[in-house]
C-alpha cells in the first residue's frame, strides 16, 4: 500500500514526487511510456517566464511568478542549467503599444519584478537582428531558459534518492475505490494499492479522471505547438527571449535562445483531435516563418537542424485545474497544465502538497534536497580534461562529435540513477545526436554502447518505445544462400 | 608538446592521397583518423565501381582504400587512429586539440594542416519533412553502415527520399538482402545520382523513380507506418491530388551531403555559401595561411577517384608550401562564372603563381545536352572544351595550362549551352 501514487512522470509529476519525498510517506510514480519525460516536458519553449502574460488573479499568474523565483532555488539544489537571458516584448506602432502598456500593468499586478521600458535604439543595440519597425519594447529581466527534461530527470532522481519509487511502461487502465483506498490496475496486469492518487498525466488527465469519476469537471482540448530548432552555431544571433504582442491564441511565435546554444523558433497553436499527434506540418512551419518576420528578417535558417511539435494539455477550464475530486476524496487532479506550466511547475508542486493535499505526514529528518550532476567533459578546464582522459580512456573517445560528447558520458547516461537503454533516452540524457548531423555519425556507436553496457544483442536495442528496434533483421548468411 | 610539419585530418580517400603525396623525408607528417581503421566511408561501400580512373580497374570501396593504405605503410607515414580532432586554433602555427582513448586528450602543434574530414548527410530536420518522428527514418549512409559494417537491415519495406548516389546504392543493396524497396522520390525534375547508378540500382530492379516528387507526410507513433509523396510544381510546392501513400517501415534519406567543416569554428574562415566550405585558391589553400582543404570536406564529389586526385594535389601543394616558402606576394582574384555554373573550385586564383596546370572543378545549374566549357581572360577564350552532356549531378572539369594564361587579369568560367 502506497500513501501516494502519481500518474505521469513529466515535469509536474516529477516535481510533485520530489516535494512529497520531503515527508514520511511512501510514493510511487507511474509512466505509461518506456522513458520518463516523454511528451510535453520534452516539447515546449523551455522558457521560465517572468509572469507578464497570465490574467491577474489566476492560479497561473500566482504560480508562474512564484515558480520563476523557485527555479533559482532549484538551480542550487538540483544543479539544473539556467540561462538568464531576460526577454523583450516588442510592439509595432501605437495599437500594439497600447496592448504593451496593458501587459506592463498586468505584469506589475502579477508581481513581476524589475520591469523596464526599452527604446528602439537600446533594443537594436542589444538585438541588432530585430526588425526596425519595432517602436517600443518591454524588458522582463527575470525571464530565463532551462533544459526542461533535465529539470524533470533531476527532480525524479532526487525524489528516488529520497525514497520515491518509479516505474516505466506502467499504463493505468482501471482505478477502483476499495474501502478507504484505491486499487489501480496496469496494462501489464499488475495491481497496486494506494491511499491517494495524484493525476499528473498531461493530455491524458481527463481520461485518467474518467476511470473513476462519473462527472469529470474538466476536459482536455489538445493544442499542438510546432517549433524549429537552429544549431548552436546560430547562438550569437539572439541573446534574449523575444516575444511579440500576444493574441487570443497565446504568446505568439517567439525567438528563444536555448541553454546549449541552439535557437528555438515557434510555437504554432492549433487545436487538434488526436491527443498524441505531435506531427509537424508544412502549414505550421510556413506559419512560423511568416510570423517570425514581425520580429526578425535575419534568422540564420542555414543552421536549421530540426522541426518538432508538442501537444499542450489545455483544458476547458480557464486556468490550471488543481483540485481534489469532489466525488472521490484522495484523488487529486493536476490538470490543464499548459503554458506557463514549465515555469509554474515547482510552485505547482508546492501548492499541490501544501495547499491542496494539506499534507499531514511528518517531515523526513534526513531529506536531502541536493542532487549533483557530473559536469560535461567539454566544459571542464583543459588540465582536468587531460587528466581524466589519461586516467579513463572512455573520456578520450568522442561519440557525438557535433556536441563533443564522450563515451563515458554515454555510459553514465546508460547506468545513471535514471539510466536508460534506448537511443532516444541517451539523447535526452547525454545529448548525443543533438547537433548538426542529428545522430548520423554517432547513432550506431550509441547503439553498440547500449548493447555492450546492458550485455544484450544489438538487435534488441530500441530507438525509444518498447518494440522499436533499429536493427530489424540480420543480413543473409551462407545458410540463406 | 608534440610538433609536426603537417597534420592531415581524416584518413579517408582524400586524407590518404594527401598523406602519400605530401610525403617527404624532410617532413614530419601525421595522419589523424577518428575511426579504428583508415579508409573512411570507403569501408562501408562494399559495392564495386571504384578506381576506374585511378587504377583502370573496378574495385570495391575497401579494396580501393587498401591500395592507398598499403602505400602508406611502405612509406612509414605516422598515423593516429581513434583520434578525434576537436578544435583548430591558428596563432604562430596551428594548435590542434585531439581526443583519443589511446593517446588521451592533448594539444599538438603543426606548421600546416590539410583538412580532409569528408562530409555528413543532410538530415530530415534541415529540410523539415512534415509528420511524426517515429523510428525508421534515417540517412541512407547510416543504413549502409548498419548493413555493411554491422550486418543488419534497418527495415524490410523501404522508401527512399532523394536520388543521391548513396540512396540509389542502398535501393539495390537492400533489395538484394530481401527487403522490398517501393520507390525513390526526387524533388528535382532530374536525378541527383550518377546515370550508371540510376540504371544499375533502380532500372535493373524495377524500382520506380518519382521525379518532381517529395515526401509530404509521415505517419506512425512509435514506428514508421506510412509515408505520402506528392508531385511538386516549379516552385517546389506540393500539388494537391497527386498524393500517393506507401506503407513502409523505413524511410531512407539521400537528400544531399554537406562538407563537414565543424573544425572551422575556431578560425576566421572565408566560406562559400554554395559549397558551404572554404574558398580556396589553386593550391587548395584557404584564406588562413597554411590551412589546406580537399575532398568532400571542400566540395562534394560524385566519384572517389576525383576525391583522391584532389587529395593528392592538396598534399603536393602543402609539401611545396612547407619546403619552398613563397617569396612573391599573392594576388587573389575570384573566378567569375556565368549563370549556368553553380560553383567552381578553386574559388579564386593567385595570379602571381600560375606555373602549374590548374584544374577547375565545377557543377552546372541545369541539365544541358551539348555545351561549350570556356575559360575566358581579357575577353579571349584561353581554354575550351565541348561537352555532350552536362547535369548538376555530374561534376565537370577543365584544365588550364600555364602557357594558356594571357595575363594576370581575372578569369571567367562560362558554360555556353548549344541550342
Amino acid at each position: 500500500m502506497y500513501d501516494y501514487i502519481i500518474i505521469g512522470s513529466g515535469i509536474i509529476g516529477s516535481l510533485i514526487a520530489r516535494k512529497l519525498s520531503e515527508y514520511e510517506a511512501s510514493i510511487m510514480v507511474f509512466d505509461k511510456e518506456n522513458d520518463f519525460a516523454s511528451h510535453q516536458t520534452t516539447a515546449n519553449s523551455a522558457i521560465i517566464h517572468a509572469g507578464h502574460d497570465p490574467k491577474v488573479g489566476t492560479l497561473k499568474a500566482k504560480l508562474c511568478v512564484e515558480g520563476n523565483r523557485l527555479y533559482d532555488q532549484l538551480e542550487k539544489e538540483l544543479d539544473i542549467p539556467l540561462l538568464r537571458t531576460g526577454a523583450f516584448v516588442v510592439a509595432h506602432g501605437k495599437d500594439e503599444e497600447v496592448i504593451l502598456h496593458e501587459l506592463y500593468e498586468r505584469a506589475i499586478a502579477n508581481g513581476v519584478p524589475s520591469l523596464e521600458w526599452v527604446t528602439p535604439s537600446e533594443l537594436f543595440g542589444q538585438e541588432p537582428r530585430l526588425v526596425h519597425t519595432i517602436t517600443k519594447a518591454l524588458s522582463l529581466p527575470t525571464t530565463k531558459v532551462t533544459y526542461p527534461w533535465e529539470v524533470c530527470f533531476a527532480a525524479l532522481e532526487n525524489a528516488v534518492n529520497n525514497g520515491v519509487n518509479i516505474r516505466r511502461n506502467s499504463h493505468v487502465v482501471t482505478i477502483n475505490p476499495v474501502d478507504d483506498h484505491f486499487l489501480i490496475t496496469l496494462k501489464d496486469g499488475t495491481t497496486w494499492m494506494t491511499k491517494a492518487i495524484i493525476n499528473a498525466s498531461g493530455v491524458m488527465s481527463d481520461q485518467i479522471a474518467s476511470l473513476l469519476e462519473k462527472n469529470v469537471p474538466f476536459s482536455i482540448v489538445p493544442r499542438r505547438g510546432e517549433y524549429m530548432v537552429l544549431d548552436r552555431r546560430a547562438q550569437q544571433a539572439f541573446q534574449h527571449v523575444i516575444y511579440p504582442i500576444p493574441t487570443s491564441k497565446g504568446k505568439g511565435v517567439l525567438i528563444v535562445p536555448q541553454v546549449h546554444g541552439n535557437i528555438l523558433l515557434g510555437p504554432t497553436s492549433e487545436i487538434i483531435v488526436d491527443k498524441e499527434d505531435a506531427s509537424t506540418t508544412i502549414e505550421g512551419m510556413r506559419y512560423i516563418r511568416e510570423q517570425i518576420k514581425h520580429l526578425s528578417t535575419q534568422i540564420p535558417y542555414e543552421w536549421l537542424i530540426r522541426g518538432f511539435a508538442g501537444v499542450r494539455a489545455t483544458s476547458s477550464y480557464d486556468d490550471f485545474y488543481i483540485h481534489e475530486s469532489h466525488e472521490y476524496p484522495g484523488f487529486y487532479h493536476v490538470a490543464g497544465i499548459d503554458s506557463p506550466g514549465l515555469t509554474a511547475a515547482p510552485a505547482i508542486a508546492r501548492y499541490v502538497v501544501e495547499d491542496v493535499i494539506k499534507i499531514t505526514y511528518p517531515k523526513k529528518k534526513n531529506f536531502n534536497p541536493i542532487r549533483r550532476k557530473k559536469p560535461s567533459f567539454t566544459h571542464l578546464p583543459e588540465e582536468e580534461k587531460i587528466l581524466r582522459a589519461h586516467e579513463h580512456p572512455s573520456y578520450g573517445r568522442i561519440i557525438c562529435k557535433c556536441e563533443k560528447i564522450t563515451e563515458q558520458e554515454v555510459i553514465d547516461a546508460i547506468h545513471g540513477p535514471l539510466g536508460n537503454d534506448t537511443v532516444k533516452g541517451i539523447k535526452k540524457r547525454a545529448r548525443a545526436g543533438s547537433g548538426l548531423c542529428q545522430g548520423g555519425y554517432c547513432e550506431s556507436m550509441v547503439l553498440k554502447l547500449i548493447a555492450q553496457e546492458t550485455q544484450r544483442d544489438v538487435s534488441t536495442i530500441n530507438y525509444d518505445g518498447e518494440h522499436t528496434p533499429i536493427l530489424v533483421k540480420e543480413t543473409k548468411t551462407h545458410e540463406d544462400i | 608538446m608534440k610538433t609536426f610539419d603537417l597534420a592531415i585530418i581524416g584518413g579517408g580517400a582524400a586524407g590518404l592521397a594527401a598523406a602519400l603525396s605530401s610525403f617527404d623525408e624532410k617532413l614530419n607528417i601525421i595522419l589523424i583518423e577518428r575511426d579504428v581503421q583508415l579508409g573512411g566511408i570507403l569501408n562501408q561501400c562494399i559495392h564495386n565501381g571504384f578506381g576506374l580512373h585511378q587504377f583502370k580497374e573496378e574495385l570495391t570501396g575497401p579494396e580501393y582504400a587498401d591500395r592507398f593504405i598499403q602505400s602508406l605503410k611502405e612509406k612509414k607515414i605516422s598515423v593516429m587512429l581513434e583520434s578525434t580532432v576537436l578544435d583548430i586554433q591558428k596563432k604562430e602555427d596551428f594548435q590542434l586539440i585531439i581526443s583519443s582513448p589511446l593517446h588521451g586528450y592533448e594539444h599538438i602543434h603543426s606548421r600546416a594542416v590539410i583538412l580532409a574530414s569528408g562530409c555528413y548527410e543532410r538530415t530530415r530536420g534541415s529540410v523539415l519533412i512534415p509528420g511524426t518522428r517515429p523510428k525508421g527514418i534515417m540517412p541512407a549512409g547510416s543504413a549502409q553502415r548498419y548493413l555493411n559494417m554491422e550486418g543488419y537491415l534497418v527495415g524490410q519495406r523501404v522508401f527512399i527520399l532523394g536520388s543521391g548516389d548513396i540512396g540509389l546504392i542502398m535501393a539495390r543493396r537492400m533489395t538484394l538482402e530481401g527487403a522490398q524497396v517501393l520507390g525513390v522520390a526526387e524533388i528535382m525534375p532530374y536525378s541527383n545520382g550518377l546515370t550508371r547508378n540510376i540504371v544499375q540500382c533502380l532500372h535493373d530492379f524495377d524500382i520506380p523513380l518519382y521525379l518532381s516528387h517529395t515526401v509530404t507526410q509521415i505517419k506512425g507513433k512509435d514506428v514508421l507506418e506510412s509515408i505520402t509523396i506528392q508531385q511538386v510544381d516549379q516552385h517546389f510546392e506540393p500539388i494537391i491530388g497527386t498524393e500517393k501513400t506507401f506503407d513502409v517501415d523505413t524511410l531512407l534519406l539521400s537528400i544531399g551531403l554537406i562538407p563537414d567543416v565543424a573544425l572551422f569554428d575556431g578560425l576566421s574562415m572565408i566560406k562559400s555559401p554554395i559549397t558551404k566550405s572554404a574558398c580556396v585558391d589553386q593550391h587548395y589553400m584557404t584564406n588562413i595561411d597554411g590551412l589546406f582543404v580537399c575532398g568532400n570536406a571542400l566540395h562534394v564529389h560524385d566519384l572517389v577517384d576525383w576525391v583522391s586526385d584532389e587529395g593528392r594535389k592538396a598534399g603536393e601543394q602543402a609539401k611545396k608550401y612547407l619546403l619552398t616558402p613563397m617569396n612573391v606576394e599573392k594576388d587573389d582574384h575570384a573566378i567569375v562564372t556565368n549563370d549556368n555554373v553553380r560553383y567552381v573550385v578553386p574559388h579564386h586564383l593567385d595570379m602571381n603563381h600560375l606555373n602549374e596546370p590548374i584544374t577547375l572543378s565545377f557543377r552546372v545549374t541545369k541539365k544541358m545536352t551539348s555545351a561549350y566549357l570556356q575559360v575566358i581572360q581579357d575577353g579571349t577564350i584561353i581554354a575550351q572544351k565541348k561537352s555532350a552532356y552536362l547535369a548538376p549531378a555530374e561534376m565537370e572539369s577543365i584544365v588550364i595550362k600555364p602557357d594558356q594564361f594571357q595575363s594576370k587579369s581575372p578569369i571567367h568560367l562560362h558554360v555556353e549551352e548549344l541550342l
